[in-house]
């Protein structure tokens, strides 16, 4: 037994409740609140209230959500301690979880089960989870822009704009390659609600919260609700950016900053920021050539 | 070997199959054999005259007075397990048209209800085999010792009368006592992978059944006294944490055994284990 076997066997049955626990606390917990602030999108005109009226639905939702956005990077204190426990939870629930996955053999060819093929599920989205988030993360917050279609650099300035040309694949509307992200954040995230749902239901029995066969169904219709509520939310949220216009949105946050800082911090920000797009500024050196 | 045999699990189709399943027919067995452990496996092919009530034992019984395949080859009769042909020992248990459960109990009537339909029979996939539909279901006993599945009394002294029991703890304990160790649970569990090294089966994945018994000797008045022995064996790696809730065992458990309520009840008695070992120490 080498030592790596050694440590995982004697804190077995610490890692795997670690394992169970981290994905409801804190990942399941951020993974709410993140898909109701994305969801803002879409309904976000009603949440303004009297800022709303006679604005444009699709307005409406760059403002609430442009205003929670920079809430959340302004105003929530320890943001970077939030950052690194979360990224640290998903780390540790990804490695130990395909770990995990690959001790069992899905045998739905042979009795194909509903909870069988969602035992399957569960497994075939958290490999897809990882990879997804792994794309998410890198290219919208930690900036790898040479993974977004046209270069886009995703700002909380102008997170709604960047947001849409980065899954659009540029400013000026619908690339081939936006399209491609534009499905894998679609599969992606419905995959990982699903996942984040069915792993609800399961932590239940694992604790041994739900014992009785009639338990384990009436949570199950619990946990149902929460994923069919956080599927509506990720899809709204993607509608409102399928159908989003990258110039509309940031002409709207635009007006937002200037009403807030005023003209001149306004151009700072705007010089401040990376020039945004690959795709423009080639546009102009060609044009300049 | 895969979905095409979804539509035989179903006890509707099962039960019309029976009422007009023709009699004098003859069917083919379509048999996975072995000529013992490590040898390759290889398929054949037997004709069978059926009778009304006939059953796969009585069918690989008429095989071993007639080895003859279709192709009119002699060979060597098949073999097989078998105890009570009641369902109640677990010994015949085998793959049957792709889904695992007893032989004996299986008729003919049910899965090949017209002249010339194929039954299909392979040994169970997670046990060594040891000849042709025979396998070697140790691994499960071993089981029942790593987790001490028995009642502490030695009967060298008078231990006085027993403890009282209720009739509806009786009852639940019953539903729990009723295991015959057949192996189903096993065979359709996806976390239950064959292991042929004795030496891995400490750390290998436990099973349903056992769980289950943890379940029915921790809820005994005297048996409990285990009850922490029991459940630091299920803590350990292969242990109750292993389960991946495809809840496959409870569907397939010819006892109904509500094997996914003892996995969580246990689930719930290692969680109190835990922390209690955590604050208080052993
Ligand atoms: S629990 Fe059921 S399926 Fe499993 S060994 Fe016991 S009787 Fe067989
Ligand atoms: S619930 Fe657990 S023991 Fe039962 S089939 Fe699924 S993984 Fe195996
Ligand atoms: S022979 Fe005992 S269960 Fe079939």
């Amino acid at each position: 037994m080498n030592e790596r076997q050694g440590f995982l066997d004697r804190h077995h049955f610490l890692l795997r409740r670690l394992h169970s626990l981290t994905g409801i606390l804190p990942i399941g917990v951020f993974l709410i609140a993140h898909l109701t602030t994305n969801s803002s999108l879409a309904w976000g005109k009603y949440g303004l209230r009297a800022e709303g009226h006679g604005v444009p639905l699709v307005d409406g939702g760059v403002m609430y959500f442009n205003k929670e956005v920079a809430w959340i990077n302004t105003q929530v204190p320890h943001l970077l301690l939030i950052e690194i426990t979360l990224w640290a939870s998903i780390l540790f629930h990804s490695v130990l979880g395909v770990y995990y996955a690959t001790t069992g053999r899905s045998n739905t060819a042979r009795y194909p089960f509903q909870d069988n093929w969602r035992y399957t599920l569960q497994r075939i989205s958290g490999y897809i989870g990882v990879a997804f988030i792994f794309y998410h993360v890198a290219t919208l917050r930690w900036g790898w822009t040479f993974l977004v279609p046209g270069g886009t650099q995703w700002s909380h300035e102008f997170s709604a704009s960047t947001l849409i040309a980065a899954l659009q694949g540029s400013t000026g509307g619908w690339t081939p390659v936006g399209l491609a992200v534009s499905i894998a954040y679609f599969l992606g995230v419905s995959l990982l609600v699903f996942h984040f749902a069915n792993g609800l239901w399961t932590a239940a029995i694992t604790w041994g919260l739900t014992i009785s066969q009639q338990a384990q169904r009436r949570w199950g219709v619990v946990c149902s609700a929460v994923g069919v509520g956080l599927m509506l939310a990720a899809w709204s949220a993607l509608g409102a950016v399928f159908v989003g216009d990258y110039e509309a949105a940031r002409a709207v946050e635009v007006r937002m900053l200037k009403d807030k800082y005023g003209e001149d911090h306004l151009n700072e920000v705007l010089e401040k920021q990376v020039p945004p797009h690959a795709a423009e500024s080639q546009a102009s050196v060609l044009s300049t050539d | 070997m895969s979905g095409a045999y979804a539509h035989e699990y179903n006890a509707e189709t099962r039960r019309a199959n029976r009422q007009r399943a023709k009699p004098g027919r003859s069917i083919i067995l379509k048999i996975k054999r072995c000529d013992g452990p490590g040898k390759p496996s290889r398929w054949e092919s037997f004709k069978v005259p059926v009778e009304p009530g006939s059953n796969v034992i009585s069918c690989l019984k008429y095989i071993a007075s007639h080895p003859v395949t279709t192709d009119g080859k002699r060979t060597t009769p098949v073999v097989w397990d078998s105890g009570c042909l009641e369902e109640v020992c677990g010994a015949c248990t085998m793959v049957i048209n792709g889904r695992v459960r007893q032989s004996c109990s299986c008729l003919i009537d049910e899965y090949a209800p017209d002249e010339g339909d194929t039954l299909t029979l392979e040994p169970m996939s997670k046990f060594p085999v040891i000849r042709d539909l025979w396998v070697d279901r140790e691994r499960m006993f071993h089981a029942l010792r790593r987790v001490k599945a028995w009642v502490p009394i030695d009967g060298t002294y008078n231990l006085g009368p027993g403890p009282k029991e209720s009739p509806e703890h009786q009852q639940m304990r019953y539903a729990l006592s009723e295991c015959m160790t057949c192996g189903c649970c096993l065979e359709a569990c996806p976390q239950y992978l064959q292991e042929s090294d004795p030496e891995k089966w400490d750390t290998s994945f436990i099973g349903a059944a056992a769980i289950n018994q943890v379940r029915l000797f921790n809820e005994h008045k005297t048996g409990k006294r285990l009850k922490a022995d029991r459940l630091e064996a299920l803590m350990g790696p292969g242990g109750i944490t292993d389960c991946g809730n495809a809840q496959n065992c409870v569907k397939v458990c010819p006892k109904g055994i509500p094997l996914t309520e003892s996995i969580a009840a246990v689930g719930r008695s290692t969680t109190v284990h835990a922390f209690t070992r955590f604050f208080k120490g052993r």
